[in-house]
């Protein structure tokens, strides 16, 4: 699925008169089968973006159109082919066994047997589930629960994958099957995929094209070697400092 | 339908994941209903029940039936979606392509028929063994089960307003706080509603929390003309209407002002 956003804004209210706009005034477009690093400083906006992108949140100007459908009349349609995983919050319910939550997420995707058995398989092979399915999130590690959150997340099929910092707070390892597993999706399967992340090798190892944005605004939407040759350095966090650096002094 | 049935089996496992929490529930519920017996027995004995317009037997049959509906209608959604603000979690309930209300009501069912079996219906049994005087009205059961259905309704369907109000205060349990003082007494839980002074019972009149315990029990507990019931119901049915629709109009001016909260 292909995603549009034209001209997104959304202010939120401090309190009495202050408003703070998160994000202000951005478009871009993501092409079908593409994985698009979404990145920038804490407190750029991105979460606020995000939620926008899955309807979450409504933004207070501008739309967001995915395969040309929108928010406000094919809300469920979208949804069914929506997968999002919170690095920071789990989608799973947390004193049932994980395995439950897939089974909830099947019947609510109206996800078929054989699809749902192929999944499971998968998922079992690539990020080892089946280890600790028929327990609850309660127990699992942060690294099992993100591997878990991912499953349940895919378990549907989605044609747009939302990954908000999939890999924070994960051990090398694990991060790395999960980087594989997303870069595997992504190529079986054509998922259209929007990552933000802070950190710089899951940009450098999966994504081809990059959205940078600060303080609410668009800063670079283009592709990694664009970016590199621009900085002419192949040092991605170098760049990436010297943007928000410039950013903060900007502002200050 | 399947996914409205997972729902309310998840509403069940999360309810008796903790088996000493249910344990205790149950066990406070015993004592609640043995206190309130004892209260009420204590209050009859000591004042001959000149002032009460509900004879002593009345009043204990109303107790005893309104604490066994109350350990079954009792309603978490307020928290459950408190909760959810709070931590900013709502945002993972609000991308499934099934409405957020339908969710929260089949995981409330799901709960309610756990309480059901392990609270009320053990509640019934004992009340029933050791209350050996008649203590519902079989000719008006049939009514006064309807009756407990549609007040289970008007009960979700507040806390499901009072709980969505979050979307743009964050907060509601402290108004709820409030509310549940006044709810408690009002509702006809504590006391029958019947006892009321003259004043209250006006104000009750053009509020909706008579319709959740004061009418069904007294329904069930007291012998009624058949017009009388059909116009106690009516009352109900006209707040389930009016509640379902603020239940609505919050859910759309909520839905547009959220805020999602932490990164």
């Amino acid at each position: 699925m292909s995603l549009e956003a034209n001209n997104l804004t959304k202010i939120y209210k401090l309190k009495k008169r202050q408003t703070k706009t998160a994000v202000d005034n951005i478009s871009f477009s993501i092409p079908t089968g593409e994985i698009v690093g979404f990145i920038g400083p804490n407190g750029a906006g991105k979460s606020t973006t995000i939620k926008m992108m899955t309807g979450i949140l409504i933004p207070d100007r501008g739309s967001v159109s995915i395969d040309g459908l929108s928010f406000k009349k094919n809300r469920k349609q979208i949804m069914m082919k929506t997968g999002v995983v919170f690095g920071q919050k789990s989608v799973l319910c947390w004193d049932i066994p994980v395995l439950d939550t897939l089974k909830l997420f099947k019947d609510m995707y109206r996800v078929p047997d054989a699809a749902y058995k192929r999944n499971m398989e998968m998922f079992s092979d690539i990020l080892g589930i089946d280890e600790f399915i028929s327990q609850p999130p309660r127990l699992l590690s942060l690294g099992q629960r993100m591997k878990a959150d991912l499953a349940a997340s895919l378990i549907y099929d989605p044609d747009i994958l939302f990954l908000d910092e999939p890999t924070i707070g994960i051990d090398v390892l694990s991060k790395e099957r999960i980087r594989n597993f997303i870069k595997k999706i992504n190529e079986e399967r054509h998922t259209t995929i929007i990552l933000t992340t802070h950190d710089v090798s899951d940009i450098e190892t999966l994504c081809e094209k990059i959205i940078i944005i600060d303080k609410g605004v668009l800063i670079y939407d283009g592709t990694l070697p664009d970016l590199k040759d621009r900085y002419q350095t192949t040092d991605l966090e170098e760049i990436i400092k010297k943007i928000y650096l410039a950013g903060e002094r900007k502002y200050a | 339908m399947r996914k409205y049935l997972d729902l309310s089996l998840i509403g069940i496992k999360e309810h008796t994941a903790y088996l000493n929490s249910v344990w205790a529930s149950f066990l406070a519920k015993i004592v609640y209903l043995y206190m309130q017996f004892a209260l009420w027995n204590a209050l009859f004995s000591s004042n001959a029940g000149k002032s009460i317009p509900l004879s002593h037997d009345d009043t204990i049959r109303y107790i005893i039936i309104a604490t066994i509906i109350s350990t079954f209608m009792e309603c978490d959604v307020i928290g459950w979606i408190n909760q959810q603000i709070q931590s900013g979690d709502v945002a993972n309930q609000l991308i499934r392509p099934v409405d957020y209300k339908a969710m929260i009501f089949s995981k409330h069912l799901g709960v309610s028929c756990v309480r059901l079996v392990l609270y009320a219906i053990p509640l019934s049994i004992a009340a029933a063994a050791f209350y050996k005087k008649p203590l519902i009205c079989r000719g008006q059961l049939i009514y006064g089960i309807i009756s407990v259905l549609l007040a289970y309704m008007i009960q979700f369907l507040y806390s499901l307003i009072i709980g969505l109000m979050a979307f743009w205060l964050i907060v509601t349990w402290p108004l709820n706080m409030l509310l549940a003082a006044i709810y408690k007494l009002l509702s006809g839980s504590w006391i029958p509603a019947q006892m009321f002074p003259d004043l209250l019972s006006k104000i009750n009149l053009f509020l909706p929390f008579r319709a959740i315990y004061a009418i069904p029990v007294t329904i069930i507990t007291t012998s009624m003309d058949k017009a009388d019931i059909m116009s106690a119901i009516r009352v109900q049915l006209i707040w389930l209407v009016i509640l379902f629709l603020l239940s609505e109009l919050t859910w759309v001016v909520g839905k547009n002002k959220l805020v999602v909260q932490g990164g």
